[in-house]
């Protein structure tokens, strides 16, 4: 029988378990050692499971992030007194989990610290990326290995083994559980960096409709970004760069999708659901990326998605200075999905048949042939050049190359739309 | 007919102490939330005399030498989780109390039975007792 009668129930933060095992997980392996990170994870699954059997008869607790926090240190305390393994060590690691915080303690100077030194672990560089992003969801931000599977488009099984391998590779590698210092921290947060962007990029490609797990991913990104940013040694300017690109791409999310669930161009959005606090937010993150002689691409994408974001209309915006942004992009990375998308404000600038000249290079190299969006791209263009068979043609070999249902359902709307234009 | 009273309730038991196993943290959160909605309305209905979880150890005593032994008791799928008291006089509506348990599509198995009125050997010496006084009729 369903009801709506739950109001006197305490409602718990959302994600509040997600967030806190990411927490928890980072203050046990700053007792446990970063080799026995599977262990420490278990610890807080049973402090979790723990909560889940007894909440519910004795009425959540006062302060939930607490009570996971005791729970996972008696835990912990239960398990290494009757683990032979840890004789030998066994006061020293008793005494610091004994010296974990009681409270969820937002500002503890400890808990923060393992937090980051243990982002630092996950996007070391002695892994592959790939298994960085994965290891940092599962481990940082608390989503289950078929969440992770659901967002990556692969499997469990997939996932699972990935997971296993990164972790037997942070053992076999010895790979530390530190900050790093001084002249090997800059190159070390640019890996982290690249680790969040990855992950923000995988939730912005296709965060529409079905697909709700992967507008967290950006979500995620942020959140770790922010914890990044509120540390006196990994703050800089690139790292403001990166969370106002993201903060304002993220602040677009809610207008992508009509209430259908599809896919709607940046032209057809309704930008009154587009998220102000995000972009105030991003706008001050642009401004402190500013502040040094620091100038890298996530300097660029922000000032790109600046200039999306606070132009009232579509027509209002400011394609030219879009297009300089792009102009710089390139000089800094010679990349083919850049010119992709520099093309698409080249378009804009300069006329369809300019934007097709810039990608004739592109077409001959054949490089993004099997990427779905530079058919869609083409497609575009053919379409204001009036030339639609062409465009179909192109929105066809889009649609082939596709695998999100949101962008399949897009890339066949445009495709009819050609047809009939055609007949 | 109709359906049989049972005027000391019902119990359900929740079988299967590992259905959880694989639970992200984000599902965990999920069910507890729903299952904490749904003892509290059981609750303010008038329909829960009472329940609680068990602890996962405990003693197995058995045997004409009163043998104690330590658990498991039995596989962990069959296992007792934990248990309501519903005060429901009979078992169909148990029955769709028990459809509603959150976590039932985890794997959590649910056992609905009736609390028996009285020691069942007390009751047919009573049934008993009333046959054969109605036959002295």
């Amino acid at each position: 029988m369903p009801t709506d009668d739950t109001s006197d129930i305490p409602k718990l933060a959302e994600h509040l378990f997600r967030h806190e095992s990411g927490k928890l997980v980072s203050a046990l392996v700053g007792s446990f050692g970063i080799r026995r990170l599977q262990l420490a994870e278990d610890v807080v699954q049973e402090a979790l499971i723990r909560a889940l059997e007894t909440w519910p008869f004795h009425g959540i607790p006062a302060n939930p992030a607490a009570w996971l926090m005791q729970t996972a240190k008696n835990r912990a305390l239960d398990l290494i007194r009757r683990e032979k393994r840890f004789h030998e060590k066994l006061p020293e690691i008793t005494a610091s989990i004994e010296r974990l915080p009681e409270s969820d303690g937002l500002h503890d100077d400890e808990i923060r610290d393992n937090r980051l030194r243990l982002i630092f672990a996950c996007c070391h560089p002695a892994l592959p990326p790939d298994d960085r992003t994965v290891l940092a969801l599962k481990t940082l931000c608390g989503f289950g290995v078929a969440e992770i599977a659901r967002a990556f488009l692969s499997s469990e099984a997939a996932i699972g083994k990935r997971l296993t391998r990164a972790k037997q590779r942070i053992r076999d590698e010895a790979i530390p559980f530190e900050i790093p210092e001084n002249r090997e921290l800059a190159g070390r947060i640019d890996a982290v960096l690249h680790v969040l962007y990855l992950l923000f990029n995988e939730g912005y490609k296709a965060s529409a409709g079905e697909s709700i797990v992967r507008a967290d991913l950006c979500h995620e990104a942020i959140r770790l970004a922010g914890l990044l940013a509120a540390h006196p040694d990994t703050d800089s300017p690139r790292l403001h760069a990166l969370l106002a690109l993201m903060l304002l791409n993220a602040a677009r999310l809610p207008a992508r999708a009509s209430t259908g669930g599809d896919l709607l161009r940046l032209r057809d959005q309704d930008r009154s659901l587009w998220d102000r606090a995000m972009i105030a937010r991003g706008l001050f993150h642009l401004s402190r990326s500013a502040t040094g002689n620091e100038f890298t691409e996530y300097h660029l994408q922000a000032g790109i998605a600046a200039h999306h974001a606070t132009a009232e209309s579509d027509s209002a915006t400011d394609w030219p200075a879009i297009l300089r942004h792009y102009d710089q992009w390139i000089d800094l990375n010679d990349s083919p999905l850049i010119t992709l998308n520099r093309a698409v404000a080249l378009s804009k600038v300069a006329g369809p048949q300019a934007a097709l000249d810039a990608l004739e290079p592109l077409r001959e190299s054949g490089k993004l042939d099997d990427y779905h969006l530079f058919h869609a791209v083409l497609g575009d263009i053919a379409e204001q050049l009036d030339e639609h068979r062409t465009a179909a043609r192109h929105f066809q070999k889009a649609l082939e190359l596709a695998s999100v249902s949101p962008e399949q359902a897009f890339l066949a709307g445009r495709l009819q739309e050609c047809r009939e234009l055609t007949d | 007919m109709n359906p049989a009273q049972h005027s000391n309730g019902h119990l359900l038991i929740f079988r299967s102490t590992d259905w959880h196993t694989g639970l992200s943290p984000e599902e965990i959160q999920s069910v507890m939330s729903d299952w904490t909605a749904w003892f509290e309305r059981l609750g303010a209905e008038g329909k829960l005399a009472g329940g609680n979880p068990l602890e996962r150890e405990g003693h197995v005593v058995s045997g004409k030498n009163r043998s104690v032994s330590d658990g498991p008791f039995a596989e962990s799928k069959e296992a007792v989780g934990g248990y309501f008291l519903l005060t429901v006089g009979t078992l169909e509506e148990a029955v769709e109390i028990a459809k509603e348990c959150p976590a039932l599509p985890y794997g959590l198995t649910v056992e609905v039975r009736p609390v028996a009125p009285a020691c069942p050997a007390e009751r047919m010496r009573r049934e008993a007792e009333a046959a054969a006084m109605s036959l002295k009729d």
